[in-house]
Parts: structure tokens; sequence; C-alpha cells
């Protein structure tokens, strides 16, 4: 069992993203922004980071960078409804980068594969 | 009554005001003294007109009146034929000066010219030869020559000429129009071998062009400096060099020769064809210069359709990112509530038992909202190129991309552009896609206003927390009025598309919150500048 946190400004995504996660076994903890999500990363440690990029305030990219200068070693998996972000130098630092679908099965695989990769 | 001193066989140097101090034999010499002074003497005259038979003079009087009379008629006569050439030289050259003056095709004035120094009805020479200065390659080239190369053809020629009774402009004509081609093919060995390096400055053909001043050749083959091969080519012992002047830049040499009836050069020749080169050299110049504006023209032209298809292509680029960002935007709003719909659907449909009626609601909303998912992910896959993608770029990489696209552009139009790029700037955020664009229209603009020659500098630099990028070019080319309206709100009514270009810049720099200022004078040319925000994170 892994320890995520799901970063989304839209609250349903982010209970959906919860309740399916958490059906693979995982212990899901979410943030409404790049700031919340600062304080939960302060506050305790994570596993995975499953951020999304256009967000009100500072966007998912920004935080990624602030987190890789602050040397966070957290991985990260982009979920964005964007695809043109694959452009940007810095999503370049995310572990994944996946569109965002109500099929989850790709975001849970790139999940699997992150977590894998990281134990 | 007393006559006067002209019946007398001896006089004093008193009695005639006439005989100068060195002609003192005519003081002995009546019949000399008469035809010399005499008849040109009003005393004189006055005394023979109040002659009469009673007067006792004597018998040798008629016949010195005679000799006297018909001594003036043959120098009328000659004055005569003087005028009349002289009348027909005035006519040809105002015939010559005609063309010359209003032809802009340089081989029209070359092909007057040089008929008018063979023709009958011009100089009459039997030969006339070109040669033109190529300063590229630093030569002087046989260019043209026109006339008969053996007698048996000048008899042809001089009939055809004479039958046909051609005026000189009519025979110019058509030897511009039909004999031209023939013409230079006939003497290309002659040409050729004629054409001398400029640096030979001991070839009498460079020395007289130097030297700026016309020369005549009394015998080629020992001629100091001239080669023998070109010698024995012309076939001819004298020949008049000639140079071509215009404002003080070496235009080419004219050769001219008598090489079928060998009538010997005479110094008259050499004035009036020296007297001809002048308007010849100017017509030349005048015509080359045509040519090369008219080149340049085409240039600018060529460049000016192809601005105007950029910014016709900037303009809809334009239009069509709008419609994209609209598209997007939309896709954006429906795919979340979509995504959560579908979503809970889906963990739904896999709680729901087997036999459960709500599982066929619950396929349908999966199965419908992938549909939809389809045709937005449809919708954003066209839309996305024109999404504005805000990223972190390296503005020099930019630069160097851009400047390279214009190289073909640039090379047509012989500009230079040099990049002077700091080196290890740091990335700025900026939408790659509507920067470069930018960028493009920038360096189109400086490019318009640049000539053959000019160079761009492109100069990229760190200064605090902005990264600049200036863009210089040669001329003048925006007034302050202008440089106001490519900074306020666009119009799209406004028909000065000239500047729309640089106006969309203007919009897409505000929107990367980035400085732009235009500088543009008639002695720095036009300073472009860009300051782009140096982000935090970079």
């Amino acid at each position: 069992m892994a320890r995520l946190l799901v970063v989304d400004d839209e609250r349903d995504i982010r209970h959906l993203y919860a309740a399916e996660l958490g059906d693979l076994g995982h212990e899901v903890e979410t943030a409404g922004s790049a700031a919340e999500a600062a304080e939960a990363l302060e506050r305790s440690s994570f596993d995975l980071l499953i951020l999304d990029i256009q967000m009100k305030g500072e966007s998912g990219l920004q935080l990624l960078q602030r987190l890789v200068r602050d040397k966070l070693k957290t991985p990260v998996i982009l979920c964005t409804a964007f695809g043109c972000y694959k452009d940007d130098f810095s999503s370049w630092l995310a572990q994944a980068y996946v569109v965002k679908s109500s099929d989850l099965t790709e975001l849970k695989s790139e999940v699997i594969r992150v977590l894998g990769k990281n134990q | 009554m007393e006559f006067s001193c002209w019946q007398k066989e001896t006089i004093t140097a008193d009695e005639c005001p006439f005989v100068a101090a060195g002609d003192h034999p005519l003081l002995f010499d009546r019949r000399q003294r008469f035809l010399r002074h005499c008849v040109n003497c009003s005393t004189c005259l006055q005394s023979l007109a109040h002659v009469t038979p009673g007067d006792g003079v004597d018998a040798a009087l008629p016949p010195l009146l005679i000799e006297a009379l018909c001594l003036h008629q043959e120098r009328v006569r000659a004055l005569e034929r003087h005028i009349a050439t002289r009348d027909r030289e005035l006519a040809f050259l105002h015939d010559v000066g005609q063309v010359l003056q209003t032809s802009v095709d340089r081989d029209e004035v070359i092909a007057m010219a040089l008929t008018a120094i063979t023709s009958g009805k011009g100089f009459g020479l039997n030969r006339a030869i070109l040669l033109l200065v190529d300063e590229a390659n630093e030569r002087l080239v046989g260019h043209l020559a026109v006339g008969p190369r053996e007698a048996e053809e000048a008899g042809r020629i001089w009939h055809e000429v004479e039958s046909l009774d051609y005026s000189l402009i009519e025979m110019g004509e058509r030897f511009f129009r039909e004999k031209m081609a023939s013409e230079r093919e006939k003497f290309g060995p002659l040409l050729e071998c004629l054409t001398t390096p400029l640096a030979q400055r001991d070839h009498p053909f460079v020395r007289v062009l130097d030297a700026r001043t016309p020369y005549q050749i009394d015998d080629l083959f020992a001629e100091p400096g001239l080669d023998r091969e070109q010698a024995e080519d012309l076939g001819v012992q004298q020949l008049i060099l000639v140079p071509l002047i215009s404002r003080d830049r070496r235009i080419g040499l004219l050769l001219a020769d008598n090489c079928i009836n060998r009538r010997p050069l005479t110094a008259g020749d050499l004035h009036s064809l020296e007297t001809f080169a002048l308007p010849v050299s100017f017509a030349i110049e005048r015509a080359a210069l045509y040519a090369r504006l008219q080149q340049e023209l085409g240039r600018v032209l060529e460049a000016h359709a192809r601005l105007q298809q950029q910014q016709d292509i900037i303009v809809r680029m334009e239009r069509l990112a709008l419609l994209g960002r609209l598209a997007a935007d939309l896709a954006h709003s429906i795919r979340n509530p979509l995504l959560i719909i579908g979503g809970y659907a889906r963990t739904l449909l896999r709680e729901a038992p087997p036999g459960d009626p709500r599982r066929d609601y619950l396929e349908s909303m999966v199965r419908e909202s992938r549909r939809l998912e389809e045709t937005l992910q449809d919708v954003f896959s066209h839309t996305e190129e024109l999404h504005p993608t805000f990223g972190l770029w390296d503005i020099n990489r930019l630069l160097a991309e851009v400047a390279g696209e214009m190289r073909d552009d640039l090379a047509l139009g012989r500009v230079e552009c040099r990049l002077d790029l700091a080196p290890l700037l740091p990335a700025v955020r900026v939408d790659f896609r509507k920067m470069h664009h930018c960028l493009r229209c920038i360096l189109n603009r400086a490019f318009e206003g640049s000539l053959a020659g000019e160079t761009i500098v492109i100069h990229s630099e760190r200064r605090q927390d902005e990264l600049l990028v200036h863009i210089r070019d040669g001329g003048p080319t925006l007034t302050p009025e202008e440089i106001a309206t490519i900074h306020a709100p666009i119009d799209p009514a406004a028909g000065d598309r000239h500047l729309f270009g640089l106006s969309l810049c203007a919009q897409t720099l505000r929107e990367h919150r980035a400085r732009f200022l235009i500088e543009s004078d008639s002695v720095r040319g036009t300073h472009y500048l860009i300051g782009l925000p140096i982000p935090e994170e970079a």
C-alpha cells in the first residue's frame, strides 16, 4: 500500500480519483490547490503525487518546479485535460504525463508503473 | 588718276599694311601680292572700281583678276563642302543623340553607337569594337564589334545599305533587332582575344582607359604592351582608341579602324570619336543603371509580395488561434464534468451486481460519455496546436531559428544578418509559436527597411530581471505616428496593412508582459527592443 496525494481544483475529480485509487489499496489524500498540496507535503510524506496543471493560483507545473528546487524526491504524475503541456520543458520533470479521461485505466497503470519503479 | 600700290611691280613696306615682317618677298612679287592681299584690300578694290579704259592700266591685270576670282570660287566650294559635311554630322549627331538620350536598353544604345561609327551617314569608319569594363572580374571584356570582315562582305553590305537608303536611325534599329546576335557571334573569337585584364597596366587599352584620353596607334605591331596575337587578330596597322568615361567611372573602350578600305585614320577621326564618346558613355551608364534599378525594383516587389503573404498568414493564424482558444476553452469546460459523470458511472457499473436493471442505464452513460470524450479529443487534437502553449524556451535558439528561416530572403536581397547572442541566457516563459511569428515579423520588417549591402544585427543580453532582444536595421522606416499606431490597440477596420504585422507583434508582446520599444531615425536606422521578464524559476 502506498500513500498518494491527488491535487486537483475540481472537487468531484478529487473524490473520483480518491475512490478509484483507494480501491487499488492505496491511501489517498487530496488537495484543492498547489498551496494546499504544499501544506500537505510539509505535514507528511507521500509515495506519489498526482498533479493537475491548470488550477486557480499556482499552476501544477510551477508547483512541480518548486518541489524539484526543494529537492523533494516524491515522484509526480501530471494529469491534465491538455496534451499541449508536453511541449513545456518543465513538464519533463514529472515521471508520467496522463491526459484526463473518464476511463481511469491509463492513470491506474501509470500509478502502478511509477510506484513499482520507485520501490 | 593716280593708282595705288597694286599696279606697281615693287613697293616698300610702308605702302602695304598687309605685308607682314616675314613676307618681304611679296614686296617684289606683284602677282603673289595681288592674289594674297590686294583682292582683300578695300583701298585697292575701291581703286579698281574706278578704272576706266583710258586710265592706261596694264594688260596683266585682267588675268590676275580672273586668277583671283577662280581662287575665291574654289575656297567658296571648299567651304560649302565643309558646311555640308558639318550639317550632315550635326543631323547625324542629333539623330543618334535622340536615341542615346531616350533609350534605356543598353544593347540598343550600343547598337546605335557602333552603327553611327561605321555607317557612311555617320563617321564612315569600317569597323567599331566596344570593350566594357567588368569590375567584378577586373577585366576589359570584348562586348560587341560591328563591320565587315572582308572586302567581299563589305561590298555586299555597302551595296545593300545604298540600295535600301535607310536613315541612320533605321540602320541602328535594324541592326539592334536583326543583326546584333549574329554580329556578336561573327566577332566572338576577336572579342575574346581582345579581352584584357585591367591589372595589365602597360597594355595600350588599359593605358588609354587609365589616362582617359583618346589615342591613335599608327603601327599596331610596334605598339609597346599590345599582345602580338591581338594585333594579328585585329589585322590592321592603324587603330583609334577612345575611352568611355562617365562621372569619373570607367565604362569601357571604343576601338575603330578602316580594316577594309585602309583609308588612313586622321586627327579629325580621332577628334570626332572623342566628342561622340561622351554621350555614348553617359547613355551606356544610364542604361546599366536603369537595368540595375529594374532589378532592385523586382527584388523589392518580390520581398513586398512575400511580406504581404506573411502578413496574411499571420492574420489568418491569429483568427485561427482565437477560434482555437475558444474551442479549447469550451472543450476543457465540458471535459471535466464529463470525466466526473463517466468516471462515476464506471465505478457504479463495476459495483452493480449482474442482472441489476440499472446496469443498462449505467452502460449507456459510460458508452455515451466515452463517445463524447472521443469527440472532444478530436476537437483538442485540432485546436491544441493553436492553443497558447506558454513554456520555458531558449530565446537564442528561437532567434537563430527565425534568422535561419530567412536566410534565402536575406541572401536574395544581399542583406547580411549578424547574430550577436549572449551565452548562457536563462529560459523565458513564452508561447513559442506566437513569439516565433512575432520575431519573424520584426525581422521581415527590418529586412524590408534595409538596402543591399546593409546589415541587420540581432543582439540578446540579460539586464537585471529582463532578457533583452535588440534588432537593428540600417534604414529609417517608421515615423513617430506609425510607431504610435503599432502600439495602439488593433483596429481590424483600419486599412494600414503594412503596420498590421507589427501591431500584432505588439499585442503578442503585451500578452507576454514584455516591453516593446521602437526607435527610428535617419542616421541610426530602426531599433526594435523586446524586454522579456525572466521568470523566477529560470
